[in-house]
Formats: structure tokens, sequence, C-alpha cells
């Protein structure tokens, strides 16, 4: 499927429903098997690429609905990271967890979710890895000397699986670091582990760089403006950014530094249930087009919508969709 | 039969003697014995009735010295479990033994008669119980009844001083908020407005002790925080955030009036989503709606309870202002509508309201919960909140769930800027067990409300959201009851 200009995505993740964050709280608790808990995360991943591709959504995920939150389902797949199985209770909650030793390059699996999208949708898909600052963020370090040399590794193990989905046929891959905003001093060795982890990918990679969205808030404020010029050395493709809850003001960065990389422009607030009107979604596309070419725009959400009721979530989706088909016509295509 | 003795505490009797406690709780057993011996007892009743100790948190409160709970099934048909609470606060020695004969004998199925009751309403929740259309009434009509009390309501609390004032507790708070701002400035993240929300600011006393204190220690630090504080005065009373106002003219630049319900900040205050650095509370939620849910045998109930007058009550009453019983209903809807000079002109309307809020009672009956019924989870919670409190809870309990404040909490908190933080005084059960071990209200406050509010339902709402919720006693005051709530973002 060919992609037309402003193509739609969305971040990753697509609405949680109650029902499965009581399941995964029962699973923790022994009170339900990893089997049907598998068969309701894969039902549920159906029924997400099935609404996004009703919504009109061009580019899909599997909706990420498997995942407990964005750390746990890496640290427990990665080789050398210590998982305290028992430490929580909650689903949404994080492991405690802790690296001991150097880490393993090896397969965390992640090319299932290549296989399964690619059975069950025939638009171009996307799969979303957690950063290496991100989860170093996360992981209690007991072995690496400082944090840059614990990422830098972990950039290396995760380029192994992100080469294993770019060979099973993903169309894009992207890596969220929600954590930069909170730690801005970090961003030299932040994109130097991000290299690590994309070199040699040969498909689109975007960089998805928000300001959390942890229970549907914030974690961190500020502006864009602590990622330049330091940015501007990742070797990615794309940049997702957060722009509909914060607005639009630090899209002039692209054209101060003259950055190079495809937008990635966050038009819906997924923070809010309000649903926006594919009028102001046509509205913030116009804007940005005033900064970065049509060519170099995609359009998407400013983070992933798991906190969102599924008809909020999917109506946001619509309006998305219905807000960038009224630019396209402007621009005649 | 299951005795509950639901109260805790140091005894202040001396060692091998007897406290009086003791002693109306051996009065009661032992009526209790005379009674089935005596064949007084309904042998269907007996197996399953449960006798409850009460020492009620507050000592004027809505219940008679024993009362009789009974329970039915979601539809309202009777079932075989009931209760008599004696609360042991208010019962006289001389007149207990009778007091339970009556209540032993009003349990059984056969009894008929309500001792010339005089009913205001039908059974209901205790969110929507008429108990609050009182409690408005009061905060509405404030200045009548302090005049006709002859003290401020600050002076009527139990302590005669409000825990909101402390000059020390003010002060701390004033530094710990500094240092927050030092921090993000160190960090290049402070914002260049810094929106901080007063809700429930009465007459501006704390508001003005905090904005002074907060000047005084910026200018004492050198630092400039002060020309960017935006502090935001939260009331639904426009007469009161006028009040406020007034009383706060020297830092008039710095303060917004905000008219809000106190369910739902947000509402009011959406453009400040993300944003607020401080929201601040006290004694607010501790006068919101709730309701009680008891849990026995492994079953849910919900308590819901009618306004009655006892006879006697109501013989004054007519005696008093000439309101005969025929007439208290229509009379109650024109004070709850119009106020008190709507039922009388001048001080008598007043008389009378503290009349009536003094004779006023509620009987309870336990309604058994058919699984996950919704009705009594607040607005914007989810079944899910109550089965992670039920998780923690004792089998066998009663408990508040605190749904005004659970709801004006989960309406607050996207308020919050993520390095921002909420910090509450009032009187809060932390754990689940504490319900055990002591009946925590409601209290009849002057001519207010006030209970408990429940922690750990406000800790299972705020972990929802992304809050870890704690508590910390209020030092400033030995003996205080107050605990300071706050929250942390979680990780």
């Amino acid at each position: 499927m060919k992609l037309p200009m402003l193509p739609t995505t969305v971040i990753g993740s697509y609405s949680m429903p109650e029902w499965l964050e009581r399941a995964k709280n029962d699973y923790l608790s022994r009170r339900l098997s990893r089997r049907d808990l598998d068969e309701m995360h894969d039902a549920v991943r159906k029924a997400a690429i099935k609404d996004q591709e009703s919504a009109g959504i061009d580019i899909v995920t599997d909706g990420e609905l498997q995942r407990d939150n964005m750390i746990d389902y890496f640290t427990e797949r990665l080789p050398g990271v210590q998982v305290d199985l028992g430490s929580k209770r909650f689903y949404y909650d994080f492991y405690d967890t802790e690296v001991r030793s150097k880490l393993a390059t090896g397969s965390i699996g992640l090319t299932e979710e290549v296989k399964f999208l690619k059975r069950y949708t025939d638009h171009p898909t996307k799969v979303s890895v957690s950063g290496p600052h991100t989860l170093v963020k996360r992981i209690r370090n007991s072995f690496y000397p400082t944090e840059a040399e614990f990422a830098l590794d972990l950039g290396r193990a995760l380029n192994f699986e992100l080469k294993e989905m770019a060979r099973a046929g993903v169309t894009e891959l992207q890596i969220d670091e929600p954590y930069y905003s909170g730690f801005p001093e970090d961003l030299p060795w932040a994109v130097k582990a991000i290299n690590a982890a994309v070199d040699g990918v040969n498909v689109h990679v975007t960089l998805h760089i928000c300001y959390g969205n942890r229970y549907g808030k914030p974690s961190f404020e500020g502006s864009y403006k602590y990622l330049f010029p330091t940015i501007l050395d990742a070797k990615v493709h794309a940049l997702s950014l957060e722009f509909a809850r914060r607005g639009e003001e630090d899209i002039q960065l692209f054209k101060e530094y003259k950055a190079p990389f495809t937008l990635g422009l966050g038009v819906i607030d997924v923070k809010t249930q309000d649903v926006e009107s594919p009028a102001l979604v046509a509205d913030r596309i116009r804007r940005a087009l005033e900064v970065v070419p049509a060519e170099r725009l995609v359009v998407n959400p400013d983070c992933g919508c798991v906190h969102l009721p599924r008809e909020v979530a999917f109506a946001k989706l619509a309006a998305m969709v219905e807000g960038a088909k009224i630019v396209r016509g402007e621009l005649g295509k | 039969m299951i005795v509950h003795i639901n109260h805790i505490s140091q005894s202040k009797s001396k060692a091998g003697k007897k406290s009086q406690l003791g002693e109306l709780a051996s009065l009661v057993t032992g009526s209790l014995v005379d009674l089935v011996e005596g064949g007084q007892l309904d042998p269907r009743i007996a197996p399953s009735l449960r006798i409850h100790l009460d020492w009620i948190q507050y000592k004027t409160n809505f219940r008679d010295p024993v009362i009789v709970r009974r329970t039915t099934d979601a539809k309202g048909k009777a079932l075989s479990l009931a209760e008599v609470a004696i609360d042991l606060r208010q019962c006289q020695p001389t007149e207990l033994p009778q007091q339970l004969e009556r209540a032993i004998k009003s349990v059984s199925p056969n009894a008929t008669g309500n001792d010339g009751r005089v009913y205001l309403d039908d059974y209901k929740p205790y969110r929507e119980c008429m108990i609050w259309d009182f409690n408005r009434l009061f905060w509405r009509h404030l200045g009548e009844w302090e005049a006709a009390s002859g003290r401020g309501f600050e002076a009527a609390l139990p302590t005669g001083q409000s825990d909101a004032n402390r000059p020390d507790a003010v002060h701390d708070s004033v530094v710990e908020f500094w240092q927050l701002l030092k921090e993000l400035e160190s960090k290049n993240q402070l914002p260049a407005e810094i929106p901080i929300l007063e809700i429930g600011v009465g007459a501006g006393t704390r508001a003005a002790a905090w904005i002074d204190g907060f000047k005084a220690y910026d200018e004492a630090n050198g630092t400039s925080y002060y020309d960017r504080i935006q502090f935001i005065l939260g009331d639904y009373s426009p007469d009161t955030l006028a009040r406020a106002c007034a009383s706060l003219g020297r830092h008039k630049e710095h303060i917004t009036p905000a008219p809000l319900d106190a369910l739902n900040p947000f509402k009011a205050l959406s453009t400040y989503r993300f944003k607020i650095l401080y929201v601040h509370l006290t004694n607010v939620y501790d006068n919101l709606p709730f309701d009680d849910l008891v849990r026995r045998d492994g079953r849910l109930y919900l308590v819901e309870v009618r306004a009655y007058m006892s006879a006697a009550a109501a013989d004054q009453l007519e005696a008093d202002f000439g309101v005969s019983r025929g007439d208290i209903g229509s009379v109650m809807s024109r004070l709850i509508e119009g106020g008190p000079h709507a039922v009388f002109a001048g001080d008598k309307g007043v008389a009378f309201w503290r009349a009536f809020w003094d004779y006023f009672r509620l009987e309870e009956r336990l309604r058994a919960l058919d699984d996950r019924e919704e009705s009594h989870v607040p607005p914007g919670l989810s079944w899910s909140h109550l089965e992670d409190l039920l998780a923690e809870s004792p089998e066998d309990v009663r408990f508040h769930i605190s749904r005004g404040a659970a709801e004006s909490f989960a309406n607050t908190l996207p308020l919050l800027h993520p390095r921002g933080y909420l910090q509450v005084q009032d009187i809060f059960v932390e754990e689940m067990d504490e319900y055990r071990k002591g009946f925590k209200g409601p209290g009849k406050l002057d001519g207010s409300l006030v209970t408990w509010v429940n922690g750990a339902l406000l800790r299972a709402v705020g972990a929802r959201a992304g809050y870890d919720v704690h508590f910390r006693p209020f030092t400033y005051r030995p003996g205080s009851k107050t605990t300071v709530m706050y929250t942390t973002q979680k990780p």
C-alpha cells in the first residue's frame, strides 16, 4: 500500500479496556493462566488493528495491549536483566529490575509483533520499542560504571532486535524516549545510544520524544529547546513530538536549526477525553506546514492512546484522519 | 449472637477497677442474657443477631443511644441478619436495660409500631439523605447561626480553633514550596507563572498567612518567586470569596478568586490543567457527601438511612414553636429551601432551625448489594477502585465510601503540574483495618456535618491516577487528630 501525502499513524498503544486491566491483575495474582491472558491479548490486538483501519489510519500498530507498560515488556525479555516477578500487584506498576552483569545480545522476541501485524493487516505497519535512555532510567544498574555505558550496551542489544524486525518486514520502527525531557543533561550520551540502536537498520526509524504519558498525565514540563542542536546527530529519519497539548511554538525549532528530519506532528491531545474536530486538526497541520514541507510531515497523536476510553480513542483517530484529508485536499493531493 | 466491641482505646480507669465503659458493656451483656432467659428474644432472630458496642467519635450525632438495624435484599425484602447498635458514649446505665429490651422486641419480625416517630423522609443512602440539605443551609446562613450560638464556627470546633492557621504549619508549608521552586529553577524548569490553589478558603486567613510568609521568605532568600505566583482562591460561595479577597488586598496582583464546586475543581479551572504546583485544602473533605458500606459474612451491604424525629421531640417542637406533627414536613421544606426566616421572623427562625437540627435523627437499615452494583461508586471512579479497597479490607467491617472526597480528589489531580503536589489537612482513616477499631461518625458539628475521610480509598484513587498518597501526623498541636495527606508522583 502506497502512503499518501501527510500519512497518518498512531504512536503505538491503543485504548486499554478496563476488563483487560483486571485480567492482567488476575494473572499477577495467579487467578488467570498465561494461556488465557494471551488469548485475550490476541483478541484485543486484532480489534485494535481493525479499529485503526476503520478510523482510516495509514500506518498501523497492534495497539501494544499485550504490554503491561513501556518498561516491563522489555526488561522481562532483555537477556541479563534480573526481574523480581513478585514485586508488583498492579499490572501497570513497574517490576523491580536490576542489571548485574554485561548484557548479552540476543533476540527479545519482538518479531512476533511484526508477524502478527502482517497476518492481520495489509496496511503498512509499525512497531515501537522503548529506547535505551528510558530503560536505563528504570533498571537499577549494578554493573556498568556509568549510565552512558549502560545505555550504549542497551542500544546494541536493541539493535539486534530492530534488525530482526526489519528483516521480518515491518514498514517502520519507532524508538520511544519520553525520559529525555526529564533529564535533558543526558542528551549527548542518549543520542549515542540511539545511534547504536539504529546502526544498520534498513527501515524508516522514528524517534518519539514526548513529555511522558504515564497514567495519562505528563511526567515532565518544559520546552523542546533542550533537544537542539544535539538531536541533529541522531541517525533517525523522523522525530515525533508532542504539540497538541503543549502548543506549536517549538515547531519553529525545526526551522531555526534546519532539522533534516521528517516531523511526526502531534495533533491529538491524548491526555484529555475532549475529541478534537477535524477542522482543528487541519489547522494544526497547516501551521506546521509553514515550517516543514508536506513531504516531511507525518500526522499522529501526541502519544499513545492507552489511557483513553475506546470510543474516545477511535473518535480522536477518525478526526485526525479527516483533518489530514482536509489539508491533503487543499494541497491537491 | 455476636457481640462487636467497636472501640479500642487506652482505658483511663485505674488498674483493677472497671471503667465506666466496662460497666456499661457488662450491663449490655447481662441484660441480653436476661432477655434470652426470659424468652423475649425471638429464637428465629437470635442466631444471626449482632450486637455492636460503639463509641461514636462525635458526641453529637444522629443516633439514639440504642438503635436497631435490619437487613434487606437488594429489592427491599427482609433478611434474617439484624443488628442492635449501642452508643456507649450516650448511654445512661439507668435507662439502658429498658432501651435494650425495646430494641430487642422491635427486631422481631412480628414487631409493630415505631414509638410514635415522625418520619421526615424515605430510606436513602447517606449521600442522598437530607442531612446534606441541612449542611448547605448551614453554610448559606452561617452568620445567623454564629450570631445565635454566640460563637464563631472555629470556636465551635472540638478544639476551639482550626489547624489550618497554625503559624508554624504555614511556615513549613512555605519553606517546602520555596524549596521546590528553587529546585525547578536550578533545572531551568521554573514556569513563568507559578499557580497555587487553595480550595475552601473561608475568610482567607490561611491564604493571607501563607502569602505573607512566602513573600517574606522569598525576600529573605533573595529570590523573586513572589512576583510569579498566582494564588487561586477556590470556594463555592461568591460571598466568601469576596470576603477573602478583601482581606488579601495587599496581594491583589497575585490573587485570583475562582468560584468552584469542591467536587469538581477541574471544571472551573481547566485552563490550569497540569500547571498548578501546589494545592491545599483544610477540613473540606470531611464535609463532603459519603456513603457507608458494611461487610458481613462475605456480603456487602449499603447503609440506608431514614430521617425522623422522636415523639418526645415532636411534642417539644409543638410546645416551643407551635408546629404540629402534621406540619413538620412542610415547615422543614420551607426551612431548607428558604432559610430560617422563611419559617419564622427574626431570631425565632434561627432558634427553630437549631432546635430542629438538635432533634434530627436517622434510622439505619442495611440493603444487600447486587454483585458489582455501580450506583454507590463515586462519579469518575470505577468498581475496580472499590475492589482495590476491599482487597485490603477486613472481612467484617463497616466503612465510609468518602465519595465526595474521592470525587474532589480525582477532579483536582489533573490540575497538578508534573512536579506539583496536593496537600490536605483533615481527619483521615489511613488503613481499612482502623474501621474495626472505632466508629468514625458521621457527627454533627454545630449546624454542619463532619465525618472521617477514608484515606485508604483516596490512596487507591491516587494510585490509579499516577500518585502515591502519604499521610503524616499534624505535629503542630499536641493531641491533634488532624492528619496531613500529600501526594507524590508515582515513578
